[in-house]
């Protein structure tokens, strides 16, 4: 998860992960950060998350795209 | 698996061709404001990018660059066995522009032309399909013209794709050898499950006579149906998990690795994506010239015309190794390997001439005794 934050972190410096529920609700990520995340996490943990699988409330938070990470890696 | 494997055909020649008229990427800001566009610039890397006048066309463009590229090789028009006109602008709904191409450019009846509707990969399906008629026909040589006005189907206020766009033409001259180390390399794929990604839905058979009212759409932007759709994140998890995909393949099957490719021309989609592209599949990112910065996505015609940029006003005269990659459109996405001379790679030029003749505006035009 540690990992996880700093990734995010790399990609929106201004974001406060930690504690942010509503990502993609409040409109804090825009559609280019959710695919740079995409592609971080094809990089760190070999997951691939293609379109039709995309859904926006995994990307709600840092917990919610953790715990999507943990099913995909199944 | 697509791939391909032809020897005794090099690629004799690259040109291209842009229009003179160039839009500053920073003039969008008072339409879409500052900090949306600042934030494309760093993104996708165009800042500025050169368009077409209302009636001149990538055949336009086109038909200067293979002028020059004959021009500088001193290949006859009648020794031109193929045109192939691998685009998804053409001059007409029908005929086919090659046909265009072939009487402008004086090419003789015995030649083979015709269309092959394709867009951001037309570059490197384009070399596959016409290496495979040289390879089991008896033409020496044939032109290959790619390329797109894609910013004439943008809706003006679209802020996913109205900056994004460089128009330009592009030709490729490919000849037969006697050598056998003359060797062109393809490897193609095609996913039509994503057919509605990237789509211009009206004006085709389906739907003729699209309403060209327009409407706001769910991303935010305003466009009829007769203008370009894209789905970028769509775009975007597809170049970046099967580009890199089926790069690592093409060095597979051809066994080769990054370090022994001397330039990757790789289609100018947008400086996000081709960074990703490179992380992905390990290759030397100094090695992709980068054109977007000038010239913008030019669709098919980006990696000659980052081939011309690179290399068309050096004085070397030096065999290089080329990897070409295209992705895109339908969708559709291959790589290519070839070598060429720098010297056969001619700098770009600027025009802004129109087929006059072929501008028919009024029926009875096509009446006319010529």
């Amino acid at each position: 998860m540690e990992k996880l934050l700093e990734i995010l972190k790399g990609i929106r410096p201004d974001v406060d992960f930690a504690n942010e529920t509503a990502l993609i609700d409040d409109g804090i990520l825009d559609s280019f950060d959710v695919v740079s995340i995409i592609s971080e996490l094809d990089d760190e943990y070999d997951v691939q998350i293609r379109i039709n699988e995309l859904d926006p409330e995994n990307f709600n938070s840092a917990e919610a795209i953790w715990k999507m990470v943990q099913e995909l890696k199944k | 698996m697509a791939f391909f494997k032809y020897n005794n055909i090099k690629v004799a020649g690259v040109a291209c061709a842009v229009p003179k008229n160039i839009i500053l990427t920073e003039t969008y800001k008072s339409l879409f404001g500052d900090e949306e566009v600042e934030k494309f610039m760093e993104m996708t890397g165009v800042r500025s990018s050169h368009r077409t006048l209302e009636h001149q066309t990538c055949s336009d463009l086109g038909f200067r660059a293979a002028s020059e590229l004959l021009a500088h090789k001193g290949v006859k028009p009648e020794e031109i066995g193929a045109v192939i006109f691998s685009s998804h602008s053409p001059d007409y709904r029908r005929p086919a522009t090659a046909f265009v191409l072939q009487y402008r450019l004086g090419i003789p009846k015995e030649a083979v032309c015709y269309d092959i509707s394709l867009g951001c990969s037309s570059l490197v399906v384009g070399m596959q399909t016409v290496a495979s008629i040289m390879n089991t026909g008896d033409i020496q040589k044939a032109l290959l013209f790619v390329g797109d006005t894609a910013g004439k189907s943008v809706y003006p206020e679209d802020r996913s794709s109205a900056m994004l766009f460089g128009e330009a033409g592009a030709v490729m001259l490919l000849e037969k050898t006697d050598d056998p180390k003359d060797e062109i390399n393809a490897l193609v794929r095609s996913d039509g499950s994503g057919y509605r990604y990237m789509i211009v839905p009206g004006g085709g058979y389906r739907n003729l006579h699209a309403s060209e009212d327009v409407v706001m759409c769910e991303d935010g932007n305003p466009r009829t149906l007769m203008n370009s759709f894209i789905q970028g994140t769509s775009v975007f998890t597809f170049t970046i998990f099967d580009v890199p995909h089926l790069i690592k393949d093409f060095f597979t099957q051809t066994e080769t690795t990054p370090d022994q490719y001397d330039c990757f021309a790789f289609h100018q989609a947008n400086l996000y994506i081709l960074k990703q592209i490179a992380k992905k599949t390990k290759i030397d990112f100094d090695r992709m010239p980068i054109t977007l910065d000038r010239y913008g996505n030019t669709s098919g015609a980006s990696a000659i015309v980052s081939l011309c940029d690179k290399y068309g006003n050096s004085n070397e005269n030096k065999t290089i190794k080329v990897m070409a990659c295209g992705f895109g459109i339908g969708i559709s996405l291959g790589a290519t390997s070839f070598e060429i001379n720098t010297a056969d790679i001619l700098p770009i030029f600027e025009d802004d001439t129109i087929f006059e003749d072929g501008l028919i505006t009024d029926p009875n035009q096509l009446y006319e005794k010529k």
